[in-house]
């Protein structure tokens, strides 16, 4: 009998010639009458594998395009005795899993580790086109030959590339079969409807997901071990504060609104709840913010409900007060590097061009945004305003104090957000300010973003002054 | 293509209902043209102009707010913007932040009022103002616009309200009836050019799913469901944009149904049915005319070393074994009568020759040649599969870029002298 065959197709595996009594156990395995073949997943590729060696069954396998790759490290680097571990029981589990560290704890430096150690073609996926960048930089660094990039206009293959997790959904059914090492950094976006597919498409036996917060408000992060392995190592930032991390407070500030504002706020919120109440929209239901966002768009009233409501949010993200609440730290931290965030771009540039600093969000191209960045390092830039573009692992270690102008009511987003400020750095005392307009729906977001244990274990000074 | 938000259906007993346009709809062509008009005069306008002047006709005009709003984006689309990097202000600003970035970090001022007249005082006012951040989206000019008519525009608002729709979902069934081969030829073209897979069923012939009876009665009337490689696996929205760029060609085919299951994030599955009376006209071009430049190559080849053979775009539609279906790209005639067709596998078709081998692995009287691309040989896996098929090895032949006569004519002369 001709032997058994495994090829990849489009982010599948196809198998031919299955003996009979196999056919019912390989892992996900089914018959395609579309193409008479028996196909799999390709995530499945090292479950089926190590099948067919466990009953002993010959096979052909064109599916993987990869060879071991003699990686050398050109730096050195020692790592803390938690990156060891964490490396370790990444070996443990089977070489796959998760790995949850506080941001600026090294995440980077364990899979350089792993990358030397395996020895295989790796595929790190990043969410961001900065963060391709930053990873790009330090794989060059680290390994002193050439490293692919795969999205953001780049289409480079090596046996080091970086994509992103949007480019690796497109074209993870071309290339999906020739990496043995998936690298998913900030992997906790992997459960997502469409990013997921770039780790099902793939056949690397080897996994890696690195991430400050794998747990997930949907509860996806199920998905997540499912297709890169269990969460195999994990220390709290709480764990590491003011031994690999800087010491930190986190000061809210609650931000008394204008009396016209307050007036023009409370206007917006009573017609945005008044329609709420009419149509018998429940917010707080999944479904809550699109039957909104339907009813609104059907009649008149439903359409200025919907103008309301952005002018309330808009009014208790950006009010005046804020605004000098923001002088007033510049001020304060003179000398100091800071970050300023917003939540949205509108309100990222009218700070900076009230104060005329530089503001970095997914518009600034990509020359200049580099600039801004490499200026922010290297001090040329005390101050850089962002709205969300530098939420998620973008390093920039010198960065001590972060100004929280607006933000959404993600754990995530304000953890990750304090963990720009909290790499080590000698005698560094990282501080972040909430600004929290007072009386609005803002009080109860922080209040709930709150619960999360970075909050919990920092130093945390409430603070409800009215800036001179 | 419309985002979700500017979709317009209504949803009765599980089933969505797109609400088109009527493309005759007098007053809606009006707004149509002088939404057109307006960008065909946006040429070097920066892009808040032209959404202000759009948005001018949309809050003036009668009609549905969302559909004139969609027929904006439909025309955004069609509109292209300069997005290159403004050397001019990147220097300016960076000069501007590296002083500032200096004030702030080497001195308080008493008040921002102070800071504010210290900038002011080295940098032009009027600059600061107009130029800081003049680069951004809104701020970009307009370079080009393709224009259409009034009409065609309806029309296109019509098929991207079920492209929109078709984003959510996993898997279409179509049922064709009356297509000429051509047509359902370009059809499959399209299915493979979009990484698509299908199942097809014809009148008569038995399946998983058979037919009603008076379909199995019509002769012509194919049921082809089409869906992506992990349909096999999971229920996925994967190829959801794959099926909605794929729905353009459907509109190509003269009788035409179509089902799917949508599902929007959160909630439960409705059906969209859809069939040509739904009145949308074809939006892509046809080529069914067109005589591609490999083919005029490869006649003009065939042309040089025989006059024995002609060749022709395939039009042949051959049924194979098993339910399967092969629509041939080329169909060569000889001056006997003979004739045969040729099949094609690009480097990107690997997964179609296997399962075309697989097909044709116990057949030997089909009218089929294969070329496969010599791209597609050097995978092991393919090159084995080649070496393993009897078909092949006497129907089957390799080529580099276009199909040549040296390899081809000895199979021809071969099926001659049959």
């Amino acid at each position: 009998m001709a032997p058994l065959k495994i090829n990849f197709d489009k982010g599948t595996l196809i198998l031919q010639n299955v003996p009979k009594p196999l056919q019912a156990q390989l892992a996900d395995t089914h018959w395609d009458e579309r193409t008479l073949t028996f196909r799999a997943p390709a995530y499945r590729y090292r479950q089926i594998i190590s099948q067919l060696r466990a009953h002993d069954i010959p096979y052909q396998d064109t599916a993987r395009q990869f060879t071991l790759e003699p990686f050398t490290l050109q730096k050195t680097t020692r790592p803390y005795s938690y990156q060891t571990e964490a490396i370790d029981a990444w070996h443990a589990n089977g070489k796959r899993g998760v790995v949850s560290l506080p941001t600026g704890a090294g995440k980077t430096l364990i899979a350089i580790l792993l990358i030397a150690e395996m020895q295989r073609p790796t595929l790190v996926h990043v969410p961001t086109i900065d963060l391709m960048h930053q990873w790009y930089t330090v794989l060059t660094e680290h390994f002193g030959q050439a490293v692919g990039l795969y999205g953001g206009g780049y289409h480079e293959l090596e046996t080091l590339t970086v994509t992103t997790y949007q480019s690796a959904v497109m074209h993870a059914p071309y290339y999906g079969n020739r990496f043995g090492l998936a690298i998913f950094d900030e992997c906790h976006h992997l459960p997502g409807e469409q990013y997921q597919y770039a780790a099902l498409s793939s056949i690397a036996p080897f996994r890696l997901g690195l991430t400050a917060t794998p747990e997930r408000v949907d509860g996806k992060e199920t998905r997540l071990y499912a297709l890169l392995g269990e969460c195999c190592y994990e220390a709290r930032v709480h764990e590491l504060s003011g031994k690999t991390l800087s010491e930190y407070r986190v000061v809210t500030i609650a931000v008394e609104m204008e009396d016209t504002e307050r007036v023009q706020y409370e206007e917006a919120r009573r017609v945005y709840l008044t329609f709420l109440k009419q149509a018998k929209i429940n917010m707080g239901t999944p479904r809550g913010w699109h039957t909104f966002l339907w009813k609104a768009s059907q009649t008149e009233e439903g359409r200025a409900a919907f103008k309301a409501y952005l002018t309330q949010k808009q009014l208790s993200f950006a009010s005046t007060t804020k605004r000098e609440w923001v002088w007033k730290l510049i001020q304060r931290h003179c000398g100091d590097r800071i970050l300023i965030f917003t939540q949205d771009n509108d309100t990222a540039y009218q700070l900076g061009t009230r104060f005329f600093l530089p503001v970095l969000t997914h518009q600034t191209k990509l020359k200049e945004r580099n600039a801004f960045l490499n200026g922010f390092r290297d001090g040329t830039y005390s101050i850089l305003v962002t709205s969300k573009v530098l939420n998620e692992g973008v390093d920039v270690p010198e960065a001590n104090v972060a100004i929280i102008v607006s933000g959404s009511g993600s754990v995530r987003e304000h953890v990750q957000r304090l963990g720009r400020i909290l790499r080590k750095r000698e005698g560094k005392q990282a501080v972040l300010y909430e600004l929290i307009s007072k009386q609005t729906g803002e009080h109860f977001v922080n209040k709930r973003r709150r619960q999360h244990h970075a909050y919990q274990s920092s130093r945390h000074t409430p603070c409800a002054v009215k800036p001179k | 293509m419309l985002t979700k938000n500017l979709l317009r259906y209504k949803i009765q007993n599980g089933r969505i209902l797109p609400q088109f346009v009527n493309p005759a709809d007098s007053q809606l062509l009006a707004i149509a043209e002088q939404l057109i008009a307006v960008f065909e005069a946006a040429p070097n306008k920066p892009r808040a102009t032209l959404l202000e002047t759009s948005k001018q006709i949309i809050d003036s005009t009668p009609g549905v707010p969302i559909v004139k709003r969609g027929l904006e984006k439909l025309l955004l689309d069609r509109t292209e913007f300069d997005t290159a990097p403004n050397e001019e202000l990147i220097a300016f600003r960076q000069k501007l932040f590296t002083e500032t970035s200096r004030l702030l970090s080497r001195e308080t001022f008493p008040n921002y009022a102070d800071y504010q007249l210290f900038v002011q005082a080295q940098f032009d006012e009027a600059e600061l103002g107009t130029k800081l951040y003049a680069d951004l989206p809104s701020c970009q000019p307009v370079l080009a616009f393709k224009t259409l008519s009034a009409e065609r525009l309806l029309h296109r608002y019509n098929a991207a309200q079920v492209q929109g729709l078709l984003l959510h979902c996993n898997t279409l069934t179509l049922k064709l009836a009356d297509s000429m081969t051509a047509e359902l030829r370009q059809l499959f073209k399209y299915l493979r050019f979009h990484q698509l897979l299908c199942t097809i069923q014809r009148s008569g012939r038995h399946g998983d799913a058979p037919l009603q009876k008076q379909e199995k009665q019509n002769e012509n009337l194919y049921r082809i469901t089409v869906d992506g490689p992990l349909n096999l696996f999971y229920k996925t929205k994967r190829y959801g944009m794959n099926l909605a760029n794929f729905f353009v060609a459907l509109l190509h085919q003269p009788k035409w149904e179509l089902t799917a299951e949508l599902q929007f994030r959160n909630s439960q599955p409705y059906r969209l049915c859809l069939d040509e009376s739904c009145g949308i006209k074809p939006i892509s071009q046809q080529f069914l005319a067109y005589i591609p430049e490999d083919i005029q190559l490869f006649q003009a080849m065939l042309r040089n070393k025989t006059e024995a053979w002609d060749i022709r775009p395939g039009s042949q539609f051959l049924p194979l074994a098993g339910d399967f279906y092969c629509f041939p790209d080329y169909t060569l005639v000889h001056e006997s009568g003979v004739s045969t067709a040729i099949e094609l596998f690009h480097p990107w078709h690997q997964g179609h020759l296997i399962a075309r081998l697989n097909t044709l692995a116990e057949q030997t009287c089909v009218p089929l040649i294969l070329g496969v691309s010599k791209e597609l040989e050097k995978k092991p896996f393919i090159a084995e599969a080649l070496a393993a098929s009897a078909y092949f090895s006497q129907f089957g032949f390799t080529f580099r870029d276009v199909p040549t006569m040296g390899s081809l004519l000895p199979i021809l002369n071969s099926l001659v002298n049959q």
